[in-house]
Order: structure tokens, then C-alpha cells, then sequence
């Protein structure tokens, strides 16, 4: 087997722990610059894999320009705006660690030991693969908690960002032969979204004066 | 069987509304007039395409371009007649209606004035995007172009600027981005596990996945399916992941709520039977879970309906309740459910666009849009009056109008199937929405205004432009009623087309 083994699973953990930090900082400039390292942390897994199928190369560079430079230079050009200080989340540091942990630790242990269930061939359900599938579910569930326990809008779209990563990730061990036109498809419009959602969430905040969500509570029923 | 042809007319058809959206936000800013101009002929350009595809498809023959990529069948053909043929009309009505001031106070108005060339781009690349998304034959481009329709029309969602219109933008964004999501992941899965049975075949291609649906891990078939329900059910409006669409539907212009109701969300329903129906032969208990969820959503979105004051949450509501009848007709898998539920699907193109145009020409007029404020209009606009009951009759699927016809055909193909608790829900859903619309239409159009603010003898009638827009929907609605074998041929051979339809 030509892969790193212990730099994939190092490159992993560092990545579930990224998200965390993404998630959990209330800092949002940390926030954002956590989400680039782990968007870093993705194209050097890519790479990783990329020693055993080279057209994984240029996935490596679709990450590293859609997911470590634009999206993040988005955010951060947004902050420099807004201020860094997050809208406190529905649930507290401490309770948001703890159920971030548990959540992380259950489902990885979970995904890794039926990754089969959802394995569409026998090799992704093996060795590297299975690591790889495990992490991205792991990294999905953790953006999914993120956009439905933050209630500032700026997290939720970090939330966001993590869930696409993960996908992206995904892909590695789902469709390691997928034509670059298509990946290049998706990573855009990613970004393109991303991009809008800060201008729409940059308008909310100089007609209403927040961030908040939980204000957001003009339409409903 | 089907002859392959490769035409540049698959390609054409959404290159022209594309590229004359670029022109019109370029154009634009030169003279407003450049860009309206350009947006009615990119749609037209389509209708074009479409009207030149249609006679070919109809022979037997499927139109291709670029190899295989993109493809162009009879199921195909339908929608982009669809979102064309309404996509025409709600232009010609958006020109007028854009222009009109009154909407916005003061300062909203000069911005909304200066942004006109960038909303016919947007306009028309969200036109082009959705008839893209329809002639696509690759299942990873379909995610692309389905969330392309989304990035498109995110800020016509928000076009008004103000905080609902915002918020609802927001929610759109994010609520539909996390959705499709789900859709991306269900593709991937979809196309790995079906690439290490096509050796040689570039698996991405939906007519190629038909053949080894089968082959398919079971467990992972099932993550498939649930994903593109979550994914592109999110998108075409079904409960339970439906709380975008009332937000969306009424904080847009009207001209893009009649878009967004009329045609987006039917494009979203072709991505769902595009992709569902190609397990439908193997995993039979599908078609009752589909159906379940159809009830499930025109009984919910009947009752929020009646719930509602604001005209266009009224019509929201309705349109999710009607998404039902679609997805239920398509769940029976059976010939009369399929071709029910794709007749549903063009009668309530034509008549919810109708409605909301004819809202719209209401707002136009007065500017108020709840049923509180409303009263009395009927005298002072007739023609709005005629165009909206019609839209009304045609939704509650009274004969002699277009909904009678489709909701007739789905009641038939659950009694075939002996489902009739399917039956009895959407008898009492069509009562629900009778009792929903004709109360709207009493409150807007018999009485006198409830609100101050409007004297009837300041009221006059829409522009000739708005209510030829109206009055050519109208005629689909009639024609469909009265004369359903129209649209036969296409239906026909659409019905037939969608994998897995088990007998006749």
C-alpha cells in the first residue's frame, strides 16, 4: 500500500480537532482562522491520498484555493467589518464542549465500525478509506450541530463551510475517479454560496443591527 | 426504441437565456430598457428551443450534445417547455411591474431602481440554470445545477432589501444550500457504487444507472434514496423540509414568486423522479413511502394555508400542498399515477404562476397584499378579478379547469392501487383549498377595503402588460380543463419515460 498510513490518521484527528475549534470558539477571528488551517489540514490529506492515485493532485489545489484562501479571506474581510465577537449560542462553552465531544466520539466510533453500511465498494470500507469516510461524517455531523445550535448567523455560515468539507473529503474514498470539471463544479459554487450568504447576512446586519438569528423572527407561520 | 441525435438545440436552450442575462446586467446600466429587452428575448430564445425540440422528441428521437452529457427526452422536453412557456409570460409581467415605484418607500425605491440591470441578469441566469438542470444527463452536474438555481435566485429572493425580504433570502440560502447537500452526497454514493458495475462507462450519466440500480448494496441504495429525498425534497418544497418556501414565495417580487412557485420547485420534482424512480423497480415499498409523504405535505400545507392573512404565504402554503399531488401521483409508479402527477405538475405551473401574477397586479395596484386590508377590488379590476377566480377554480380542481383533469387522474390511479386513504386525502386537501382560495378571492375582490389607506374610485385595473400575461395563463388553465388531450402526446411519452413505470 503506497499510503502514509500514520500521517492519515494524524492529518485526521488534527481535522476533527480543527472543527471543534471552529465550532467552539467564540472568538469568530479564531473561529476563522481555525476553519482555514482545517481547510490546510484537507488539502494535505488529498495529498496524502493523492500518492495513490495521482489525479488527486489537482483536487489538493481546488481545495487549497476555494476552501484555504477564498472562503476564508471572505469571513475574515466580513469580520473586519462587523467585530469578532460571536453572538453567545443557545448552549454554554462548557455544555457545547461536552456534547461536541460526545457527539464526535459516539459517531466516529459508530461510522468507523458499520463505515460498510454506507461503503458503496469493499475498498472504501477498508484501511485508510475507512478512516477517511469516518472523519467527513464526523466533520458533517459537527457542521450540522453547529448551524442548529449557533445563533449567530456568521457561525451558522461556518457551520456551513464545515458540512462542504466534509463532503469534499468524503469524496476521496467515495469517488476518487470523478472528472475534475465536476469537482471543480461543486467547489465554486460553494464558495459562490458562501460569498452571498455573508453580502445577504451583511445586509440583515445594517438594517436590523445584529447578527442574532433569534432576531430573525419577523416571518414565521 | 429511442434514436439518439446530437443537436445543438440541448445546448442552446439555456446558453441563450444565460448569455443574454450577462448582457442585460451589462447592457443595463447603459439603459434600463436594454436589459428588459434582453431578458424577454433570452426567454423567448428558450421558448424557441423548447417549441423546436418538442416536434422531434415526439417522433421517438432523444436529442444529446456535448457526447452524452447532456439529454433531452420526452420527460426532459416537458419541463423546459414548462419553465419557458411560464418563464415568458412572467417576464413580460416583470417588465411593468418593476418599473412600478409605489412598492417601496422613498429610499428603497432609488436602490431598487439602480439594481434593475442586475435583476434581469439574475433573472435570466436563474431561468438558464433551471433549464440547464433539465437537460443534464450527468447526476453530479444535476446537484450542480439544481444549487445553481439556488445561488441564482438568492438575491431575487432579497431583491427588496428590506428586513423580511432579508431574512427570507437568508433562510433561503442556508435552509436549501444544507439541503442539496444531502442531494451532492446522495449523487456520489449513487454514482460510486453503480461505477464498479459499468466498467468503461462513464457512470456519472443517469440513462447508464437505470441498468445496475439493482446491483446496488441494499443498505446503501437506502441512504441513497433518503438522501435525495431530504436533498431535492427540500427543494421542491415537501414537508417536513418545507419552511424556506413560505418566506422565499412571498418576500419575492412577484414576477419571481410566480418563477419560484410556478417553476422552480417543479424542476426540483424532475430531479426527484429522475432519481427515485431508477430504484423503483427493485425496492417496490418506495411508492407507498412516497405516497405517504405526499399525503403527509398537501394535508400540511392545506391546513397552514388556511392559517394565513398574507396572500402570498396564502398561495406559499398552497403551492406545498400542491407539491403533494405531484409526489403522490409519481409515488404510485404506475402509468395513470406517473402521468397524473406530471399533468398536476404543468396545470399547477400555469395556475399558481397565474395566481401570484394576478397577486401581483393586486400589490401593483394598491400596494397591500393582506386579506385584512384588501375589499372591493372586483369593480375596479375585472379583469384581475376573472384571472385570479380562474386560477382559483383550476387549483381547487373544479371541472371545467385544469386541476380537475389532473386531480381526477391521480384519484383514479390510487384507486387502482387500492390506497384510499391516498384518495381520501386529497379529496378532503381539494376541499381545504377550495375553502382557502374562494375566501381570498371574497376578501380581495367583494365588500369594501378594509383598510383605510385605499379609496376604491384611486383603484384602476393592471396595465395591459400585466393582464396579458395573466389572460395567456388563464387560456393554459381553460385549455387544460376543457381540452386535456392536448396535452396528451407529451405527457404520454414523458410518463413513459420515467423508469420503472410498472404496467398500464
Amino acid at each position: 500500500m503506497p499510503y502514509n498510513v500514520g500521517l492519515i490518521e494524524t492529518l485526521s484527528m488534527l481535522m476533527i480537532i480543527t472543527s471543534v475549534a471552529a465550532v467552539e470558539s467564540y472568538n469568530l477571528k479564531r473561529a476563522a482562522a481555525a476553519y482555514a488551517l482545517q481547510a490546510l489540514l484537507i488539502c494535505g490529506l488529498i495529498l496524502a491520498f493523492a500518492a495513490g492515485n495521482p489525479a488527486l493532485y489537482i483536487w489538493a489545489l481546488v481545495a487549497l484555493v476555494t476552501k484555504a484562501i477564498l472562503t476564508p479571506w471572505f469571513i475574515l474581510r466580513y469580520i473586519a467589518r462587523t467585530g469578532e465577537r460571536e453572538v453567545p449560542a443557545i448552549v454554554g462553552f462548557g455544555p457545547s464542549v461536552a456534547i461536541a465531544s460526545v457527539l464526535l466520539i459516539s459517531f466516529y466510533k459508530f461510522t468507523h465500525t458499520y463505515v460498510h453500511v454506507l461503503a458503496p465498494t469493499p475498498e472504501a470500507a477498508a484501511g485508510v478509506f475507512r478512516t477517511n469516510l469516518a472523519v467527513a461524517l464526523t466533520v458533517f455531523v459537527l457542521g450540522l450541530y453547529a448551524i442548529l445550535s449557533r445563533r449567530d448567523a456568521i457561525k451558522t455560515v461556518i457551520g456551513l463551510c464545515l458540512l462542504e468539507n466534509a463532503v469534499h473529503l468524503s469524496l476521496v474514498s467515495l469517488a476518487p475517479d470523478m472528472r475534475e470539471t465536476a469537482l471543480i463544479g461543486i467547489a465554486t459554487e460553494v464558495v459562490v454560496t458562501v460569498y452571498l450568504l455573508l453580502y445577504v447576512i451583511a445586509g440583515i446586519r445594517e438594517k436590523v443591527g445584529t447578527t442574532d438569528t433569534y432576531e430573525l423572527a419577523e416571518l414565521h407561520w | 426504441m429511442d434514436i439518439s441525435v446530437p443537436s445543438n438545440l440541448t445546448q442552446l436552450v439555456f446558453f441563450i437565456p444565460a448569455a443574454a442575462g450577462l448582457l442585460a446586467w451589462l447592457l443595463g446600466r447603459v439603459r434600463r430598457a436594454f436589459a428588459e429587452a434582453l431578458a424577454l428575448i433570452g426567454v423567448a430564445g428558450a421558448f424557441a428551443c423548447a417549441a423546436a425540440m418538442t416536434p422531434r422528441v415526439l417522433r421517438g428521437q432523444v436529442l444529446t450534445g456535448w457526447g452524452l452529457e447532456l439529454r433531452v427526452d420526452s420527460l426532459s422536453v416537458l419541463l423546459v417547455l414548462l419553465i419557458s412557456g411560464i418563464g415568458l409570460p412572467a417576464t413580460l409581467f416583470a417588465i411593468r411591474y418593476m418599473r412600478h415605484r409605489r412598492l417601496l418607500d422613498g429610499d428603497s425605491a432609488d436602490v431598487t431602481d439602480r439594481r434593475l440591470p442586475g435583476f434581469y441578469g439574475l433573472y435570466s441566469l436563474f431561468l438558464a440554470t433551471m433549464l440547464w438542470g433539465c437537460v443534464t444527463n450527468n447526476i453530479i452536474m444535476l446537484y450542480v445545477a439544481v444549487e445553481a438555481t439556488t445561488i441564482a435566485s438568492g438575491l431575487l429572493v432579497a431583491f427588496y432589501w428590506d428586513r423580511r425580504a432579508l431574512e427570507a433570502g437568508y433562510k433561503y440560502l442556508m435552509l436549501l444550500t444544507v439541503g442539496i447537500t444531502f442531494a451532492l452526497f446522495a449523487s456520489v454514493l449513487l454514482y460510486a457504487s453503480a461505477a464498479a458495475y459499468l466498467p468503461g462507462v462513464n457512470a456519472m450519466l443517469i440513462s447508464e444507472l437505470q441498468a445496475v440500480a439493482e446491483l446496488i448494496p441494499r443498505s446503501v441504495a437506502i441512504f441513497v434514496v433518503a438522501f435525495f429525498i431530504v436533498g431535492f425534497g427540500t427543494k421542491a418544497g415537501i414537508a417536513p423540509f418545507h419552511p424556506w418556501l413560505p418566506d422565499a414565495h412571498a418576500e419575492a417580487p412577484s414576477p419571481v414568486s410566480a418563477l419560484l412557485s410556478g417553476v422552480m420547485i417543479k424542476m426540483a420534482a424532475y430531479a426527484l423522479a429522475r432519481t427515485l424512480t431508477i430504484f423503483y423497480p427493485s425496492y417496490a415499498p418506495l411508492t407507498v413511502f412516497v405516497v405517504a409523504l405526499g399525503g403527509f405535505t398537501m394535508l400540511l400545507g392545506g391546513v397552514m394555508a388556511l392559517a394565513q392573512d398574507d396572500l402570498k404565504r396564502l398561495l406559499a402554503y398552497s403551492s406545498v400542498s400542491q407539491m403533494g399531488y405531484v409526489i403522490m401521483g409519481i409515488g404510485f409508479g404506475t402509468y395513470l399515477g406517473v402521468y397524473g402527477g406530471l399533468f398536476h405538475l404543468l396545470h399547477h405551473a400555469a395556475a399558481k404562476a397565474l395566481l401570484f401574477l394576478s397577486v401581483g397586479a393586486v400589490i401593483y395596484a394598491t400596494s397591500l397584499r393582506s386579506m385584512s386590508q384588501l375589499g372591493g377590488l372586483g369593480r375596479r379590476m375585472p379583469v384581475t378579478a376573472v384571472c385570479f377566480f380562474i386560477g382559483a377554480f383550476a387549483i381547487s380542481g373544479l371541472p371545467p379547469f385544469s386541476g380537475f383533469m389532473s386531480k381526477i387522474t391521480i384519484f383514479m390511479a390510487g384507486a387502482q392501487e387500492g390506497m384510499w386513504a391516498a384518495v381520501g386525502i386529497g379529496i378532503f386537501t381539494s376541499l381545504l383549498t377550495l375553502i382557502v382560495v374562494i375566501r381570498a378571492g371574497q376578501a380581495i375582490f367583494w365588500g369594501n377595503p378594509k383598510s383605510a389607506d385605499i379609496s376604491l374610485d384611486a383603484i384602476h385595473e393592471a396595465p395591459t402588460s400585466l393582464w396579458v400575461a395573466m389572460a395567456g395563463l388563464a387560456a393554459i388553465c381553460l385549455l387544460l380543463g376543457i381540452y386535456p388531450q392536448a396535452a396528451y402526446p407529451i405527457l404520454n411519452e414523458a410518463t413513459l419515460s420515467i423508469a420503472g413505470v410498472l404496467g398500464p
